[in-house]
């Protein structure tokens, strides 16, 4: 859709989520963050999807920005 | 292990364990138990304030500093309701109130995301046995290398105590391999040349080499593991609605306490409703009893699609089964050989038959020759001449003779006279009463014997079906393509009373439909091809032996990953309790807001007592939900499957079920 930039899809799983609404701090966070398209948040699964340009925003910058919310996430593997 | 080791391995998993989860809610309970002896052995008011306050303080920051986070993003959340009632106390000067709610739901925290991560223990054991490396063979030396960058073609090796790190076949070597991951079936399977391994999978015992199919995200592992995030987060129906209404109550009840405390001038009252409404417990009530239903499931080898596939499936009422493949093996066997003729033995007519068939394409011809072969008869070359005739059997010149195989009309067409004789009719009725397909074998028109081949009936079959009723479906039913009496006789032999015979693929989904008009939720049980019309209309589509199949696995609402029947009952049987269990959930929750909001109004109800009773019920729900895991009531097992008196036919089938 996009031909400039290259949007990869990351997943991130995390840890500690324990209420529903607290996740909504990270989708925030994350959306805010440069070249981040979407970030979808699963609660239930505890995983974090990222659309973004790793170029703007590299999987780092993700998981500090998970960070900042207050939770721990690292990338999976599939 | 060494003793400083082992001391050193304890000092870090303390060290851990307070860094973590619980450093916040023991320092600050430590200063409430100093502030209360330096109050009650000294004396000392101004000391135990500075202490309750401390108290407060330490549990209180992490929740004001993520309350703060939250409202910079704009979200209103729990965090915000405790921050507001503990500061609103320390200025009134409730400073133990304020210390005991911040502490509280410190040690709830703490306590939630312990057990919560328990619910989803199944997923993690799931990702745990992803493999990291494979050994792989390049140019003849052994090489290994990340499990995901296999190439589609490469052979792995995979030895004893390791786990397999590809999807692939075994083209070399053999072994027993533990696939437990996959198919939930904790005895390890013999694997040899030809077979079939998974990745996760853990070799037990020989030495397999594995060409890849697939790695990485292309393997059957990792398609179970992304159906069963997806299906915990997907969510049900009561869940959406319970999404919405926690929207919009934490704003709702902060405005209820500020109009309450504008309007009574009570203070306390007000920040005493910010705390016990905390809606913890009703928003965590249905995900709770979701993730850790479906865990459960997958750990069993059952992918149930996602919530809202639960609650259809705990509402099945009317099971409808494919016959061939499904409740039987799917693959004909020789059943019986009866010989007529003076003179000839049951292994010349199997021999003769055999012989005749050697050239012959067609499915009954292979059930024949393996059992010659099994029975170690000699089948010397094929037929000067094979002749098939549609419909009817197969006419064969062997040695000079005619020798003829197949229905009564073929033989009949052999002899000038037409006249068989009644034995030869008798016997044919007989083997097709009891649901088999004779074939009568006569050389240049005499008939020397009858052969019956017949598709077998799974061992489990019949337990299936009576464990279906236990779990509450009323109607299991039938559908086939196949003729009504081998039906009948598969269906009186599993038990079950409805039989819909000669069924063509749009006949079968209209069987389908048809119970649905009746009222009933439907689930479908068929291999996928020709059921494939029936499987969709069908309330809940299941696919069996979904293991090697990447399509079943993401398409079917439930995926039973083994070949094994018995999973079916024990999946409609796992989906009503997981619904039982949210429903529960739910109730536990309002209840217990019903009850606080009444205590409060009522007066009674102090701000620590409710925090106290909310956190109580939040950790009631997640352990609730935690029962979930553990196996299934032993309710289901404690019948023997096996009846004395059953019939013969059946229980020498599961002496010997896998007789080949």
């Amino acid at each position: 859709m996009n031909t400039t930039t290259a949007l990869t899809t990351t997943v991130l799983r995390a840890e500690g989520f324990s209420c529903p609404s607290c996740v909504a701090k990270i989708e925030k966070r994350v959306g805010r963050l440069p070249g981040v398209d979407s970030v979808t948040v699963h609660f239930a699964s505890a995983r974090i999807e990222v659309r973004h340009d790793a170029a703007l925003s590299d999987v780092d910058a993700l998981i500090d920005a998970v960070a900042k919310a207050g939770y721990v996430a690292r990338p999976a593997a599939f | 292990m060494s003793m400083s080791m082992s001391m050193s391995t304890m000092g870090t998993r303390v060290r851990r364990w307070i860094g973590h989860r619980w450093a916040v809610p023991t320092v600050s309970g430590t200063a409430i138990l100093a502030s209360f002896a330096v109050s009650r052995l000294a004396g000392a008011t101004g000391w135990a304030d500075a202490l309750m306050i401390a108290a407060a303080v330490i549990a209180g920051t992490p929740v004001v500093v993520k309350a703060a986070r939250a409202l910079t993003v704009r979200v209103v959340g729990i965090d915000l309701l405790v921050s507001v009632a503990a500061s609103g106390a320390v200025v009134i000067g409730n400073y133990w109130e304020a210390a005991a709610v911040t502490f509280l739901f410190a040690v709830g925290h703490a306590l939630e995301s312990a057990t919560l991560a328990k619910t989803r223990s199944a997923l993690a054991e799931l990702i745990a046995v992803a493999p990291d490396v494979a050994v792989v063979l390049r140019a003849g030396e052994q090489v290994e290398v990340p499990a995901a960058t296999v190439e589609v073609g490469e052979v792995v090796l995979v030895k004893s105590g390791t786990k397999v790190p590809v999807d692939g076949e075994v083209v070399a070597g053999s072994g027993a391999v533990d696939e437990a991951s996959i198919t939930g079936e904790s005895i390890p399977a013999e694997k040899v040349e030809g077979d079939r391994v998974f990745a996760g999978t853990v070799s037990t015992g020989g030495f397999l080499q594995v060409r890849t199919t697939g790695a990485g995200a292309d393997t059957t592992l990792a398609r179970i593991i992304h159906r069963v995030e997806e299906a915990q987060d997907a969510k049900a129906p009561t869940q959406a609605f319970m999404d919405r209404f926690s929207a919009w109550y934490t704003p709702a009840i902060i405005v209820l306490a500020v109009v309450a405390g504008l309007v009574t001038r009570d203070v306390v009252l007000a920040l005493t409703l910010l705390v016990i409404a905390c809606p913890g417990a009703l928003v965590i009530s249905i995900p709770v009893s979701i993730v850790a239903g479906i865990g459960r499931g997958a750990k069993d080898g059952m992918l149930i699609k996602g919530g809202e596939f639960l609650e259809t499936s705990a509402r099945i009422d009317a099971v409808a089964l494919d016959k061939t493949g499904t409740l039987t093996e799917g693959r004909p066997r020789l059943t019986d050989v009866v010989a007529l003729r003076p003179g000839w033995g049951r292994a010349d007519v199997l021999a003769l038959a055999a012989r005749a068939e050697a050239g012959s394409e067609h499915p009954l011809a292979r059930p024949i020759l393996e059992a010659a072969a099994a029975e170690g008869l000699a089948v010397p070359g094929l037929p000067e001449h094979t002749e098939p005739v549609a419909g009817k059997g197969i006419v064969a010149t062997l040695d000079g003779r005619r020798v003829a195989v197949g229905n009564l009309a073929l033989i009949a067409a052999e002899r000038a006279d037409h006249d068989l004789g009644g034995q030869v009719a008798e016997t044919v009725a007989e083997l097709a009463e009891a649901g088999r397909t004779p074939m009568v074998v006569a050389v240049d028109g005499d008939v020397v014997g009858v052969v019956a081949v017949a598709d077998r009936v799974r061992p489990e079959a019949a337990e299936m079906v009576r464990r279906l009723r236990r779990v509450g479906v009323r109607e299991v039913v039938m559908l086939t393509g196949d003729i009504e009496p081998v039906a009948r006789a598969v269906a009186s032999q599993v038990g079950i009373d409805q039989v819909r015979a000669s069924l063509l693929p749009e006949a079968k989904l209209e069987a389908v439909a048809q119970l649905q008009r009746e009222g009933r939720t439907v689930a479908m049980v068929g291999d996928g091809v020709n059921d494939a019309p029936a499987l969709a209309t069908a309330d809940i589509g299941v696919a069996m032996g979904a293991a090697g199949s990447g399509v079943a696995i993401e398409t079917a609402d439930i995926a039973l990953m083994k070949d094994d029947l018995l999973k079916l009952p024990a999946a409609v049987g796992l989906a009503r309790r997981t619904v039982a269990n949210m429903r529960q959930n739910i109730t536990i929750a309002l209840v217990t807001v019903a009850a606080l909001v009444a205590g409060v109004l009522l007066g009674g109800v102090t701000m620590a007592i409710g925090m106290l009773v909310h956190e109580l019920s939040v950790l009631l729900v997640i352990v609730n939900a935690m029962r979930l895991l553990r196996p299934a009531q032993p309710a289901e097992d404690r019948n023997p499957p096996q009846r004395p008196g059953q019939d013969a036919d059946n229980a020498s089938l599961r002496a010997a079920p896998t007789a080949a």
